[in-house]
């Protein structure tokens, strides 16, 4: 489902990543670890093009991304399939749940109001929010607002899910929500990468780990190996 | 309603405590200050075009000529020709400018005998259909004819009570700017004075006379009502200068006739005194046309401002998301219309364009010239409010699989729309009030509307209250609007479905 070879990237002359290889198979859970600054989020990143690279190469989903800049077609196509949730959320403040949840569908996809609708609440039921689906995103809790957006990159069908450092900027209650909702994901056999700090998240989540260190791969394998 | 009489009572009050130089004074200062208005002035006042820091003119040689029978030096003090009167008392302490001799200045002012006789002469272009004041009795083929005339002058008040005719009189704060505006089809016809064209007929050569000239009166220096000796001196001067021909020379060397100028001046009657309206016919007279003006402020601004909301958040997002080669180019517009007057602007789309074959109407004109320049500061405005937008919500929308325009569309500029609600509401009033600068381009909304009433009725206190009391009724509710928005916005919003 996913494999990086070789991978290097350069930011002001600093490596940032150095000959980053890993595979990951469909229905696997990988959890990307490592100190701060170790590149770990850059990677991820690179999965979805919001990051170029210098050399090597990434296949995820059916989609080839080379060095250097990606056009906005392809990038268009690879994000259909690619779905992210972000440390902060990043819900769209203006909408509430619901339309978070439904804007895509309907302007990438082509859904009906109604259709994307009813799928949306879905979600929303999913990670436990239905009766939330008018608040607006200022009025949720930061693990609510963290469960929307992962109904929100449901809501695409994606083939892979990247999470981006999900509960670090959560309270352990609101850890255990997100994370409780991440395990069902990854029981359900939804591809996953989750960038974290967390060791027992990964430990709870992963089925396969991969740690960074100054941007070279240090140690990788079967979670219960690897921690 | 108490409150306002008392208000008009105090200012008019206090407008009243200042007083105008005696003759005394002027002699003991040791130069007469005469007002004029040198833009397009000829024969009358203009620079020299051999030496445009100098002024030359009859009335300059006039103004020598009185100044000297005073025993001083004449000094000129330059003004809005409409608006002169106003300086009297003030920096002036007379106005010799083709001031026609009427009733109402009668009453305003104290005004000398007459120094010249002027005819009123109908023009149209060459080309046109315009031969002769019966084509006026009847609707052209674009309806009522539009003639333009210079505001505030006889020409003005005598096309208006012509009730005979077909026509629209549009008014002009230059005096040749209706003849350039009939050369370039933009108005069928003008009226001036005989000797302003004889004298700029050369310029204007698309341009012809229609008929004889068909009204007339004289010109007279004005003085202020409380310098009765400064008056009376002036008054012998002119006397005195018709006797023994000096003035008759005087006209002769500019082309105007002496010998007959004379004839006319010595059998000059009276001209009767205009009677003050009471505050209850003030009022009664003026309110519904203040009220019309106050629509044409009110159509101005709602249907510029959201042009240039429009206008202005598209250059936002060009200059934030565009091509590389859109930037700069975007970049010179806000620069430019931010950099230059709106009044430039205005000036430039009414008078400009024609010449390139681009006659727009004049509410036209006003509408895309405040569209255009508010457009700018809007762009810099939405500017600020696209940067506001977290960073965050621009990668999730691409994350989410949108293309670039659609995160725009439906993700930063709603956000940002709402961030900019204050500021922008903020810039509506202000537009709003900047409607009055339409009035050079013959627009009559409440500003122009009030200058003309408080010009021709004397009573420029009284309606200054008015006005600006009829200005922040329609303000006032645009600031609470502002104010809405903005509690609006503080307030953490509940759930309400968006985004059709």
């Amino acid at each position: 489902m996913i494999t990086v070879s070789s991978l290097t990237k350069s930011r002001a002359q600093i490596r940032v990543l150095e000959d980053v290889s890993l595979v990951s198979d469909e229905a696997t859970v990988t959890a990307l670890v490592g100190p701060s600054g170790s590149g770990k989020s850059t990677l991820l990143r690179c999965l979805n093009g919001l990051e170029t690279f210098d050399s090597g190469g990434i296949t995820i989903a059916g989609h080839r991304l080379n060095p250097g800049p990606h056009t906005p077609v392809q990038l268009e196509r690879l994000r259909r399939d690619v779905g992210m949730v972000f440390q902060q959320f990043n819900l769209f403040a203006h909408l509430s749940a619901i339309d978070n949840v439904t804007l895509a569908p309907r302007i990438v996809l082509g859904h009906s109001s109604v259709e994307a609708r009813a799928r949306g609440l879905e979600l929303l039921d999913r990670v436990g929010l239905r009766g939330f689906a008018n608040a607006r995103p200022a009025t949720l809790s930061g693990g609510q607002q963290q469960r929307v957006a992962i109904a929100r990159a449901l809501a695409m069908r994606p083939r892979v899910m990247l999470f981006d450092e999900p509960t670090s900027a959560l309270d352990p209650a609101m850890t255990a929500e997100v994370m409780d909702v991440i395990v069902e994901l990854a029981q359900a056999g939804q591809t996953m990468v989750v960038v974290t700090h967390d060791h027992t998240f990964a430990r709870r989540a992963a089925s396969h780990v991969v740690e960074l260190a100054a941007g070279r791969i240090a140690r990788q394998g079967a979670a219960a190996d690897v921690l | 309603m108490t409150l306002v009489v008392w208000a008009i009572a105090i200012v008019a009050g206090l407008s009243a405590i200042t007083s105008a130089a005696e003759l005394d004074e002027v002699v003991a200062r040791g130069d007469l200050v005469w007002a004029a208005d040198q833009e397009g002035g000829g024969p009358h006042v203009f620079p020299d075009p051999a030496d445009p820091r100098r002024l030359t003119g009859f009335e300059v040689d006039l103004a020598a000529l009185v100044a000297e029978e005073l025993g001083v030096k004449p000094r000129f003090q330059q003004g809005q020709w409409d608006r002169l009167p106003l300086l009297l008392g003030r920096t002036a302490d007379c106005v010799i400018n083709g001031i026609e001799l009427t009733p109402e200045r009668q009453r305003d002012n104290h005004c000398s005998r007459p120094y010249f006789a002027y005819s009123l002469q109908l023009l149209a272009r060459r080309d046109g259909p315009i031969d002769s004041f019966g084509r006026l009795a009847a609707p052209g083929p674009q309806g009522r004819w539009r003639v333009g005339v210079l505001t505030g002058s006889a020409a003005e008040s005598v096309m208006r009570s012509r009730t005979d005719l077909e026509v629209d009189v549009i008014g002009y704060d230059g005096t040749i700017d209706s003849l350039e505006q009939v050369s370039a089809g933009v108005l069928d016809a003008a009226v001036m004075d005989d000797c302003i064209f004889a004298f700029y007929a050369d310029r204007f050569s698309r341009l012809r006379t229609v008929e004889r000239p068909f009204a007339g009166g004289y010109y007279t220096i004005l003085t202020a009502r409380d310098t009765p000796k400064l008056s009376a001196a002036i008054d012998q001067a002119i006397g005195r200068l018709i006797a023994d021909g000096r003035l008759k020379a005087l006209f002769d060397r500019w082309d105007l006739a002496g010998r007959q100028q004379m004839l006319m001046l010595r059998d000059a009657g009276e001209i009767p005194v205009a009677r003050a309206k009471s505050l209850g016919e003030l009022c009664r007279d003026s309110l519904p046309l203040l009220l019309k003006a106050a629509g044409m402020t009110v159509l101005l601004s709602c249907l510029a401002f959201p042009l240039a909301v429009v206008i202005g958040l598209a250059v936002a997002v060009g200059r934030m998301h565009g091509p590389a080669w859109l930037k700069p180019l975007l970049t010179g517009y806000v620069e430019v219309l931010r950099g230059t007057p709106l009044m430039l602007q205005l000036y430039a789309i009414f008078f400009l364009l024609p010449k390139i074959g681009l006659a727009l109407p004049a509410l036209v004109a006003a509408i895309v010239g405040l569209a255009l320049n508010y457009s700018a500061y809007e762009s810099e405005i939405y500017r600020a409010g696209l940067k506001a937008v977290p960073a965050g919500q621009f990668e999730a929308s691409l994350a989410l699989g949108l293309s670039k325009w659609q995160a725009l569309r439906h993700v930063l500029v709603p956000q940002a729309v709402r961030i900019v609600m204050p500021p922008v509401t903020s810039d509506f009033i202000a537009l709003f009030k900047d409607t009055s600068v339409c009035s050079a381009i013959t627009i009559v909304e409440l500003t122009k509307r009030y200058s003309v009433l408080a010009l021709s009725t004397g009573r420029i206190v009284e309606l200054a209250v008015v006005t600006a009391l009829l200005y922040l009724c329609m303000s006032w509710p645009l600031a609470l609007l502002s104010r809405w928005f903005e509690r609006r916005l503080e307030r953490p919003a509940d759930g309400t479905m968006a985004e059709g």
